[in-house]
């Protein structure tokens, strides 16, 4: 027993001056003393049982595990905060680990960063990630993916977990949402009432508020369409609208059509709003945090947004006219002609962490630990109080009537009352269809936007390539 | 005696390393483009080679051929438009004698700013609401414009600031070229009395010739490679106003993870480098003879 | 009369060209110390309202610009030192030691490397970088930027090196020097302006360089200036006190680098420009 320790320790020691020697790299020639480890951790099971965990324990080398985050700047404080102490006790529990944090901006980790190192194949150890084809379906089938399942089984989570569907793949977990979202629109009390407007209840008075606020000179509704995620949201809602929640998933299976009559309808409904001037001008250069910045210094009635953005308003950290008292919350109206559930409202748990498939034993460890410290009940309540993200899991009958007894955030009051209301969720499409097709949907929302394209020309488009990928 | 200039040891050791590290790094990377363009490969799948396909894709591919004509914009307003000013202003620096150095050392400050902090700079100068070119725009009563979210403004904005950043650099080399001219055709060309400006530029220009090559050809060269302000400032948009052929090439490569793609697209951008090459040898070039380069 | 005209006029549309020079630093120095948007967006030349130092605090803290400057500060200068040294080593060879016609070869294959824009290789070389396993270190970075230097540092060096007088070394041989010490005591010493200007622009070049830093690098500890400020833009968008801060933070070091140094600078870029 005592020379599996050793050789295992010699192998750690050998292991952290070749990451010395290169400057921290993690990448190709650690990967190289990764598998020797590997190795030697799987000869520790196979011949001395647990002497290689023991090992780990009493040696307590030091090593990092690389943790990629999106919880950067101001309007992200609380989400780092406990994800901060998550870490910390991820990190008191197993010896000598250390997480390696590194924020990136979330449209830049999902679509720069991540795509290339998935690629490359040298994602960081545990990395934020969303779900679907486009994501975490797409890089599991790559075998880039830590398969969670056995994971989930020792830690008990294995069913506790709302909604996985946007990250299993054969039965198997391959990520784990960290909260859910609802999409809707946040309006500003204050303006609402200085203007007589009423919350509206159909899609008439809601164009109603729009012209009101506009012919005050007050912005209708507040977009950055820059990143085209943003609008995008609120296309996905209005196709969902008129063309029924169940298309959102007909894309991919081919039951329902990008061109049929009543998606164009929805994306002719998003042009005729653009057209009036509902949305912020320049929409096309404002960022996501410009959109909210200009909701909260009171220059936009409405603005649509994901959940997530309800712990802004109480945020003190960010300058801002208004305070979460202000502000309301209201599902999109029914529409006129729409098809199938018109109470139905966007609902998602697609953003969460994944893991690199290419771990060794120890980083397997600060994996599980970092699962174990993250999700769990008292979290999942944090988040919902403090950040104002809804739980992706199911809470014990305790941690509900702490939400119950704590919850004052008017705003996620609000959220919490419209999603009982409604009859149905469905998802973003995001999560369904082909990252070509995705990347063609932000690609046509900007040309309709910018009047390039007409709703025809973007609903044929995003069919055409639509089929392709399903061709493929 | 001299035979230790003729060891060809010593040649290969002052050499190889040179030249084996720009092997690896320059050609090596060249010829697997060429086998990668012919690729489906993205990272991820199995790769498979598909012939010409990629290339063909390229020819049918319309925003590529978009970011091509910006890309030529780029250099239509580097060589007619920069360079002119460049040696308008670098005459002019030229014939003061007051505060000469000045200048010099004024106009050549942004070429020493990383692009990066340039299109972060600028882009909050363009910011359409607390950006200063608005206000500054607003006291003649015009209405804000919102420079980089506009397709018809966007890449006039990035081509200014692109400018901002690299005219002062050229100026101080063609104010170089000028000040090394014997002191008697300065002294002729002096914008002091009658015919002023237009008589400097007459005597001066014509002796400046080869420098003024060679700042086309840099422009030129400048045109091609520019990405980084692009990427920093706009990411291409909106919807493609501002894309570059680089920008273009990376975007396809690393967020639609066409990496076969997109090495058949940097393969395509060679080829238009070299075409334009063989033009500029053809018009510019020609004024160069005297310099070696 | 008409020469006070004459006089006066090239001052004038020169201070028009020096304003939109120095505007926007100004802008920037000034909306740093102010507390709002709302400030700034108000009054973009009136001093702040209360001037607010505590941006420079919170910048420094939170956007780490000294690693940052670091980093970037010895990738540019061990890149351009390690190319300035290995082009003269070359471009010796090349053009004074007596094996004429490999050298022409060699000379017109590093040519040709002049016709190949850099970023066209940003593929291939994350390939390559990856393969070496280098990726996501500063490695990653230093060999690219080193051999993308090659072709014009050696263009340059060997430019001004054929001018260099045969007789010269002539009389070193004579003395007793090897190839080496006559490259080391004689050709490098005469050759310095020329490798000082092949530095300077090698070190904008490096530090510049934007592209593969974004890409090669993902750790934040070793992200280099350009990328280390986008990512802070990123973050930090809406608050554009802090990010003007930020832009202080990383061109205030420059600025003062060049006020001491421009002369050089000034002489080394343009002195190689003509040779060539």
């Amino acid at each position: 027993m005592k020379k599996y320790g050793l050789l295992l320790l010699v192998l750690m020691v050998s292991l952290t001056t070749v990451l010395a020697g290169c400057g921290g790299n993690n990448a190709g020639q650690g990967s190289s003393a990764n598998t020797g480890a590997n190795e030697a951790g799987g000869s520790n099971e196979v011949n001395a049982g647990s002497s290689g965990e023991e090992a780990v324990v009493e040696d307590a080398e030091p090593f990092t595990v690389s943790l990629r985050h999106i919880q950067i700047g101001d309007a992200k404080k609380y989400r780092k905060a406990i994800l901060d102490d998550a870490v910390a006790k991820a990190e008191a529990e197993v010896p000598g680990l250390t997480f390696e944090l590194d924020g990136v901006e979330d449209e830049v980790n999902r679509f720069t960063k991540l795509p290339a190192e998935m690629a490359a194949g040298n994602p960081p150890k545990i990395f934020d990630l969303f779900g679907g084809e486009g994501d975490a379906l797409k890089y599991a089938n790559a075998g880039r993916l830590l398969d969670l399942t056995p994971i989930l089984e020792e830690l008990g989570l294995a069913d506790k977990f709302l909604n996985m569907g946007q990250f299993t793949l054969d039965g198997k977990a391959y990520g784990l949402p960290i909260g859910g979202s609802t999409e809707g629109f946040f309006y500003n009390k204050q303006l609402f009432a200085q203007y007589n407007i009423e919350v509206p209840t159909t899609l008439e008075e809601l164009e109603q508020a729009a012209e009101t606020l506009k012919s005050n000179e007050v912005t209708p509704m507040a977009m950055g369409s820059q990143a085209a995620w943003v609008p995008l949201m609120l296309a996905n809602t209005l196709i969902g609208r008129y063309a029924g929640p169940e298309s959102i998933y007909g894309f991919r299976d081919g039951s329902a059509a990008w061109n049929s009559p009543e998606v164009v309808a929805a994306f002719a409904k998003y042009k005729e709003w653009v057209d009036n001037g509902y949305f912020t001008k320049g929409e096309l250069g404002v960022t996501y945090d410009a959109m909210l910045n200009e909701f909260l210094g009171g220059k936009a009635g409405m603005m649509f947004d994901g959940s997530w953005r309800a712990s802004a308003f109480a945020n003190p950290d960010l300058v801002k006219e208004i305070t979460s008292e202000d502000v309301g919350y209201f599902a999109m109206p029914a529409v006129p002609d729409g098809k199938g559930d018109q109470t139905a409202v966007n609902g998602n748990y697609s953003n969460g962490y994944g893991f690199s498939s290419n771990l060794n034993e120890q980083e397997l460890e600060a994996v599980k630990a970092f699962i174990k410290h993250l999700y769990k009940d008292d979290m999942q309540v944090r988040g919902l109080l403090e950040d104002a993200l809804l739980p992706s899991m199911k809470l014990t009958d305790a941690a509900a009537s702490e939400i119950e007894a704590n919850l004052e955030d008017p705003v996620v009051k609000q959220i919490m009352g419209t999603m009982n209301e409604a009859g149905e969720a469905f998802s973003h499409f995001d999560s369904v269809v082909q990252s070509d097709v995705y990347s063609e949907t932000e690609q046509q929302i900007q040309r309709l936007i910018a009047g390039e394209s007409s709703p025809q020309e973007v609903g044929d488009a995003l069919q055409q390539a639509q089929e392709a990928a399903n061709a493929n | 005696m001299r035979s230790s200039l003729r060891n060809p040891y010593i040649y290969i050791l002052f050499v190889v390393p040179t030249l084996g590290l720009y092997a690896l790094f320059f050609f090596y990377p060249m010829l697997t483009s060429v086998g990668y363009g012919f690729t489906d490969w993205n990272g991820l799948e199995e790769t498979n080679f598909i012939g010409f396909a990629n290339f063909q894709q390229a020819f049918a591919d319309s925003d590529f051929w978009n970011a091509v004509r910006n890309n030529m914009v780029f250099i239509l307003f580097s060589v007619g438009v920069q360079v002119p000013l460049i040696v308008f202003f670098a005459i002019l620096i030229s014939q003061v004698r007051r505060f000469q150095s000045f200048y010099k050392t004024t106009v050549f400050v942004p070429s020493i700013l990383s692009t990066a902090v340039i299109g972060i700079l600028w882009g909050f100068m363009y910011d359409p609401e607390v950006g200063i070119i608005n206000q500054f725009l607003g006291l003649f009563g015009v209405e804000t414009i919102y420079w980089l979210a506009d397709s018809n403004w966007a890449l006039p904005a990035v081509l200014v600031t692109n400018a901002w950043q690299w005219m002062g650099f050229y100026i101080v080399l063609v104010l170089a070229a000028i000040l090394s001219l014997p002191k008697e055709i300065n002294e002729a060309a002096s914008i002091d009395g009658a015919g002023g400006f237009r008589r400097a530029w007459y005597i001066t220009v014509p002796l400046i010739k080869p420098i003024i090559s060679v700042i086309v050809m840099l422009s030129i060269a400048g045109a091609m490679r520019v990405v980084d302000i692009v990427l920093v400032m706009t990411k291409g948009g909106p919807v493609g106003a501002t894309d570059v052929m680089a920008s273009y090439m990376v975007n396809r490569a690393i967020r639609y993870g066409d990496y076969g793609y997109g090495t058949a697209l940097s393969i395509m951008i060679f080829a238009i480098a070299l075409i334009l090459t063989a033009l500029y040898q053809l018009t510019f070039g020609k004024m160069r003879e005297r310099v070696e380069f | 009369m008409s020469t006070i005209f004459n006089r006066t006029i090239p001052h004038l549309i020169l201070l028009v060209y020096v304003a939109a020079v120095l505007v926007p630093f100004a802008f920037v120095i000034l909306s740093s110390m102010k507390e709002s948007n709302i400030d700034i967006a108000e009054r973009p030349f009136g001093l702040p309202e209360t001037w607010v130092l505590d941006n420079y605090v919170t910048a420094w803290v939170k956007a780490k610009i000294n690693v940052y400057f670091f980093n970037s500060v010895y990738l540019s200068v061990t890149s351009s030192m390690a190319g300035v040294l290995l082009a003269a080593a070359c471009a010796f060879a090349l053009t004074r030691m007596k094996f004429k016609r490999v050298s022409n070869w060699l000379y017109q294959i590093v040519l040709l490397g002049m016709l190949i824009p850099g970023n066209v290789l940003f593929i291939a070389q994350y390939i390559l970088v990856k393969d070496l396993g280098i990726l996501n270190t500063h490695w990653s970075l230093f060999f690219p930027y080193t051999a993308g230097a090659v072709p014009l540092s050696v263009l340059l060096i060997a430019a001004f090196m054929r001018t260099i007088p045969n007789e010269l070394e002539e009389a070193a041989i004579m003395d007793g020097l090897s190839a080496i010490g006559l490259f080391a005591r004689i050709i490098i010493p005469i050759t310095m302006p020329a490798l000082v200007t092949v530095f300077i622009v090698n070190f904008l070049g490096a530090w510049n360089e934007y592209l593969l830093a974004n890409f090669f690098i993902s750790k934040d500890a070793l992200r280099t200036l350009p990328t280390g400020m986008v990512g802070f833009r990123d973050a930090f968008q809406t608050n554009y006190a802090l990010i003007c801060t930020g832009i202080v933070y990383s061109v205030l070091p420059v600025i003062v680098l060049y006020a001491f140094l421009q002369k050089q600078i000034i002489e080394g870029v343009t002195a190689g420009s003509l040779k060539g």
